[in-house]
């Protein structure tokens, strides 16, 4: 790496056991250290690794000009149930919105179900005298005696977060917004939002369950945030602290304070934003993100260039697929969040036989500890891991540089035991079967961000990264149909150097309710420059000037009667005389690409308009790694292939850099410092110019 | 696999994932493209899978009372049309008595899946493999009333389109005729058109997944282990009986309907568990009624082996095998089993007596797997009409969510009945979508049935209407039975429907149909889960959290569960809780 003086940028992504950092120059290059977490304290964590890395390069503390950071502290907050104590303001009638949520479970076949605890206890749940129609009219006026009533319960009560969410407030904000001034008025160190500025958008499950997640877990952001601000300023560090939002822009840790609901996917939005950029500069339109560490594998869609946002998301549901179908398992957040799929499937999973004698791959996970059979550790359940050393895939002796020692035998005996011999296989074909299912269990989660969105996965090229991406990546290729697997250079720490590439980014959202070729122009325009004066405000927050700001806007529309909006582009910064055709037109076509069919003769109806603003890096893309180690010849392994009779003996490069002199077709396997690429026989393998394995499919 | 046949578990586990992605394609399919709030909202709608023979290999459910309710529809398809089922066809009916409909606004839609096999010597033939089908309430379908769900109905003549097993598609044309009748025949044709086209999305759907899989393995080879999927699920139910006591076990539960001479109308089950087979008996069960109560044949079983499959690991697969495992007996002429011209339309309320009653018969045998009773399914509330400007509107709302005590808990609020999984419709969306407004939605306290675990408690809404005139409907129970409780708990409170209006305010029966005017509010009141166990056993520091959560009042529980909380401070008052409890033990008559 060359040094630029003060120009040194800092990624950090907290996992639930390491916290991987990466740093690089302004020269493109990057290093990275894998340090343990500290879950008491995540910036204790953060400060010794980033100082230990700084003096491993000789890079001056004070030269560091940014941090960006990818937290689970907001997410862990609402799953740990220790977020503040939080009071809820609402219209008379309707405090149990919150509890009673949208109703439908996503288990059907339960008598014991329980839903997820409401946020907000219902005594804290306070009414106000109060309504606004749904034309925005005022039924009954705001009675002020009735909000002061709800102040002295929070005062007594002692909460110290309050969320204000009044019934058809996006129609008309007065009433909610002159309950925060009362509030602020009285209660100036609570943690306050209103559902008007955290999502002004129609449905009120939604609304108010997205604002009280923002105010129960406000306190406890603001606190870390200022914690880690605290411990790096007085370790010297002045770097501009930026955080990484759901959405795969990133934002500044002020911002971050005020809307804290829009960083709960901080850490895998940070994946796929790497993988985004690496797809942009190798001119791929087309990717599909395939994220598989421990105990989950990702999955997530960049199209046209583009990567896909939901608000359809829950936040502390765990990990399901069936959420998409039936949701109720979290809390609803509907804020644009990368459209992430998760499966329970990763290197722990335990592999299982259920009770009519089928073979099973997870949810259950080994986790680190007791972890898998193979590691010794105290696990005695075989799992993915176990099966991959048993088929060759992992290394026998040791991972990580060596640091985590594997004892094959383990891994054989568990399997034999728990599968093999129950079902009356050989070790090798339940390690097979294990890998084969794991590999069908995880597809469910590119067929959810595909296939089910209509999406062909064989138009795609799948972006394979985490520990296990690369060792199980071709064989979900080989499913789907996929031609190309990419694995990009240092997998482990892959979303680390994520955060790197993420640009400032926010989205704004407004209800607008009407047919769109009945739309008044002026009441369009004047939403669209609300929203534009947020975006303003976010640049100046950003310390940018707003001229930079990359405006897009959008429009969410629908049929009439239909409750699922399609986001569509709106062309342009105002509204002409032929927008509503031009909205029309884009909606019919997007229908039809999603759901294979439209009803081009039907009106279309409006219910948001949206505003992203971006605002551009000024910094050096792209990303590699400094200095690849150079670790000598190639050794040969054994190694089980699905379909071959025998184990078949295979070349190991002990680096990518390796690939090519002279063995470039599969079987071949790659294993560096951070995880292993597997190729399957009759697969070609390149290294492109940014150090990406490319894996051609046979 | 256990039984020792040549088939690879490792593929039957690969297989048996692909349908299950399949079917739930196709039911995202419909949900994400469906018109009306009924299928989007109430998710209201099955897809499934069928195998040549109609078997259900596959079902992506999202109402536990369609399962197994599809073999019926491809029996009927395939019987009519034996020797005239072609590739392109599309295959639409909802009539129960011609052909395996489950009421008139439940319209299924099969598509029969073709793929070439290699057929012995004679090369390669086509020939039929599957049929994916989707089954979705539609928003209207004619008939007496908007929502085509009338109670009020005496036979089935007055309630709508009879759509027979008919060819929607041809070849891959669509049929003009059928079309045009619909249309034709419905309030809300859009609505019913674009569910429809939603519904047929899905089949298509169905069809490519399935083709997928052909092309993998062989039409053959799947044909196996889709023949193993079946035998699979029929053997871990049969393990689950297996598990369970043998016995005998009656219970009787009862809907209202206060709107017929003929009402109450009892249930009756018998249930018996011998070995790995349990049967269920309606004998004695009331006759088919003057009213749009009458379950038709398939739903009512889909309601028992809904109740059913609610004691048992949620795992098994949703396959036609798991029905195997299950006897169910149900007389001719009941209103689980009725004759033409029985009126149905509104016979949801039934399918969820039945899965209750069969529930209270596996109280008794299975006690730590059962729960208390609960609000007995969604209730109904429907104001159609045409507002200010003249545009016709359908207001259909969903009020559910109050289950009964636990063995392992109290009763959820806001959960509904196992057999509908239904969602609400957003207020706000309400008010932009129809002529009304809605004045208050939440819980009500001291409604929920003692118990150690004690039931969920009531909800309550209010709606008014906004515009000239309108016909309220309402299909609700459990007001003159209402939910049971268990194990020593008590009943919930009883449901209530009252019509307030300027001159007055008026209840009305559990189900009716009455006009309804410009600013007159319905209320209507849930009733409350059943509790589970002894009230006088429930931690006094649970009631407590109710108290100071304002779900029970402190008045109440001193008289219902002898807890004394000061209603300032909230703290247990622990010697006058002892002598309150001991009183109310002793002033109890014997039990058990």
């Amino acid at each position: 790496m060359k040094k630029k003086t003060g120009n040194w940028r800092l990624g950090v992504d907290i996992g639930g056991t390491f916290t991987d950092i990466v740093l690089t120059s302004g020269d493109g290059t990057y290093v990275s250290l894998k340090v343990s977490s500290t879950p008491d304290d995540y910036s204790r964590g953060i400060l010794e690794g980033t100082l230990a890395l700084l003096a491993r390069h000789a890079v001056d503390r004070n030269q560091v000009a940014e941090l960006v950071h990818g937290t689970t502290v907001a997410t862990n907050a609402i799953v740990e149930n220790r977020g503040a104590q939080t009071a809820l303001i609402t219209t008379r009638g309707f405090r149990d919105v919150l509890e009673l949520r949208r109703l439908r479970v996503p288990e059907l076949y339960s008598l014991n179900y329980e839903p997820p605890k409401a946020l907000v206890e219902r005594r804290l749940r306070l009414e106000v005298d109060e309504r606004i129609d749904s034309g925005g009219n005022v039924v009954t006026p705001l009675d002020e005696k009735s909000v002061h009533a709800a102040i002295d319960r929070i005062e007594g009560d002692g909460a110290t977060a309050v969320a204000v969410c009044l019934l058809h407030s996006y129609r008309n904000p007065a009433h909610e917004r002159r309950v925060g001034e009362l509030i602020r008025a009285r209660l100036p160190d609570v943690y306050l939002s209103l559902s008007i500025e955290v999502l002004p958008e129609i449905r009120e499950y939604e609304r108010t369950s997205t604002t009280v997640v923002n105010s129960y877990i406000g306190p406890i952001v603001q606190r870390y945030l200022a914690s880690l601000r605290r411990r790096l300023s007085s370790a010297g560090l002045a770097a501009r602290l930026r955080i990484m939002q759901s959405n795969g822009g990133i934002m500044s840790a002020g911002a971050a304070e005020t809307m804290p609901a829009q960083i709960v996917e901080s850490g895998p939005a940070a994946g796929v934003v790497g993988v985004y950029h690496a797809a942009q500069r190798a001119g791929l339109k087309n990717v599909i993100s395939f994220d598989m560490g421990g105990t989950t594998a990702k999955a997530s869609m960049i199209e046209g260039g583009n990567r896909s946002l939901t608000t359809e998301y829950e936040v502390g549901g765990g990990i399901s697929l069936s959420s998409r179908l039936i949701k109720g398992r979290g809390y609803a957040l509907k804020l644009p969040v990368i459209d992430i799929a998760e499966v329970g499937a990763g290197g722990g999973s335990i592999v299982w036989i259920d009770r009519g004698g089928a073979l099973k791959v997870g949810p259950r996970s080994a986790g680190a500890v007791p972890g898998p059979a193979c590691y010794a550790t105290g696990g005695d359940d075989p799992t993915v891991t176990d099966a991959n050393v048993v088929l060759g895939y992992v290394n026998p002796e040791a991972l990580a540089g060596g640091s985590v020692p594997i004892y094959p035998e383990r891994a054989r005996q568990a399997l034999k035991d728990r599968i093999a011999s129950p079902l009356g296989l050989s070790v090798a074909d339940a390690a097979l079967g294990t890998h084969a299912v794991a590999n069908n269990t995880m597809i469910r989660a590119l067929k959810a961000v595909s296939t089910y969105r209509g999406r062909d996965p064989r138009d795609f090229d799948l972006y394979a990264f985490g520990g296990n991406g690369g060792i199980h990546g071709p064989g979900i290729a080989r499913l789907l149909g996929m031609k190309r697997v990419i694995v990009p250079p240092s997998p482990g720490v892959f979303s680390a150097v994520g955060l790197l590439e993420a640009e400032p980014e926010y989205q704004f959202v407004r209800t607008l309710i009407g047919r769109v070729d009945s739309l008044d122009p002026e009441t369009v325009d004047r939403a669209f420059s609300e929203l534009e004066e947020k975006a303003a405000r976010f640049a100046h927050e950003e310390g940018v000037d707003a001229s930079r700001n990359q405006i897009s806007r959008a429009a969410d529309l629908k049929y009439a009667g239909q409750n699922f909006e399609l986001t569509v582009p709106f062309e342009g910064a105002s509204w002409s005389s032929d927008s509503a055709e031009r909205l029309a037109r884009a909606f019919h076509a997007e229908h039809l690409r999603t759901y294979g069919h439209n009803a081009g003769a039907e009106p279309v109806h409006m219910v948001n308009i949206r505003l992203q603003v971006r605002i551009p890096a000024d910094f050096a893309q792209p990303l590699v790694p400094a200095a690849a180690g150079n670790a000598g010849a190639p050794r040969d392994r054994k190694v089980v292939f699905e379909g071959q009779k025998a184990p078949l003996s295979v070349p190991v490069l002990a680096t990518r850099a390796d690939l090519g002199r002279p063995v470039a077709r599969g079987p071949l396997l790659i294993e560096e410092y951070d995880a292993t690429v597997v190729i399957p026989p009759d697969c070609g393998a390149r290294l492109d110019e940014r150090q990406n394995v490319v894996i051609e499919m046979a | 696999m256990s039984n020792g046949r040549a088939l690879d578990p490792i593929t039957f586990e690969v297989i048996q994932n692909g349908l299950a992605s399949l079917v739930d394609e196709m039911a995202l399919t419909v949900m994400r493209t469906a018109y009306s709030g009924v299928v989007k909202d109430a998710m209201d709608y099955s897809t499934a899978f069928c195998d040549a023979d109609g078997e259900v290999i596959a079902q992506g459910l999202t109402i536990v009372l369609h399962l197994g309710s599809f073999p019926d529809a491809v029996a009927a398809i395939r019987k009519k049309f034996a020797g005239r089922i072609n590739e392109g066809d599309v295959f639409i009916l909802n009539d129960p008595y011609t052909s395996g409909g489950i009421h008139l606004p439940d319209i299924y839609v099969f598509k029969p899946v073709f793929a070439t096999e290699q057929a012995g010597g004679r090369g390669p033939v086509k020939s039929l493999v599957g049929f994916a089908g989707c089954v979705a309430h539609h928003t209207d379908v004619g008939g007496l009333v908007p929502g085509s769900n009338s109670t009020e109905s005496v036979e089935i003549f007055q309630e709508g389109l009879r759509i027979p097993a008919l060819k929607l598609f041809d070849g891959g044309k669509p049929v003009e005729a059928v079309f045009d009748f619909l249309a034709t025949n419905v309030r809300l044709p859009e609505k019913v058109l674009g569910d429809l086209r939603s519904q047929i999305a899905s089949v298509a759907t169905g069809e490519r997944g399935f083709l997928q899989l052909v092309a993998r393995y062989g039409a053959g080879e799947l044909r196996r282990y889709t023949n193993e999927l079946l035998d699979y699920t029929e053997r871990r139910a049969r393990a689950e009986i297996g598990d369970m006591p043998d016995g005998t076990w009656e219970f009787t539960d009862y809907i209202d309907a206060d709107n017929i001479p003929d009402g109450p109308i009892a249930i009756k089950v018998r249930l018996t568990i011998a070995g790995d087979i349990i049967e269920v008996d309606f004998e004695g069960t009331t006759k088919q009624v003057p009213a749009g109560i009458n379950s038709p044949l398939p739903f009512s079983k889909a309601g028992v082996y809904g109740a059913v499959r609610l004691v048992m690991d949620p795992a098994i697969p949703t396959s036609s095998g798991f029905n195997r495992a299950i006897r169910v007996k149900m007389p001719a002429g009941t209103v689980v089993n009725p004759v033409p011209p029985a009126a149905c339309g509104a016979r949801g309320i039934t399918g969820f007596r039945v899965m209750d009653a069969v529930l209270g018969a596996l109280a008794q045998a299975v006690p730590a797997r059962v729960s208390a009773d609960g609000d007995g399914g969604n209730s109904l509330i429907t104001i159609g009409g045409y507002d200010d400007n003249g545009a016709g509107f359908a207001f259909v709302d969903f009020m559910a969510g109050a289950r009964g005590g636990r063995p392992g808990g109290d009763g959820p609020e806001g959960v509904p009945h196992p057999g509908a999984n239904i969602a609400n419709i957003p207020v706000e969306i309400a008010e932009v979508e129809a002529p009304v407004r809605i004045e208050h939605y939440g819980i009500v306290p001291d409604t929920g049935g003692p118990g150690k675990h004690r039931g969920a408690c009531a909800q309550v809404r209010r709606v008014r209407l906004m515009s000239g005139e309108a016909t309220l409907q309402l299909r609700s129970d459990k007001r003159f039975h209402p939910p049971w409780g268990l194990q020593g708990g008590l009943a919930g409170t009883p449901s209530q429907n009252t019509l307030l209006s300027g001159s007055g305010d008026r209840d009305l029966r559990t189900m009716c149909q009455v006009p309804m005017k410009r600013g007159e509010v319905i209320l209507h009141l849930l009733a409350g889960g059943g509790g589970w166990g002894d009230p006088l056993e429930r931690d006094p520091q649970l009631v407590r959290e109710d108290v100071r959560n304002e779900k029970l009042t402190v008045a109440y529980v001193l008289n219902h569960y002898g807890v004394a909380v000061d209603p300032k401070t909230f703290e247990i008052d622990e010697a006058q809780t002892r002598a309150v409890r001991a009183a109310l033990r002793r002033a109890r008559p014997e039990r058990h």
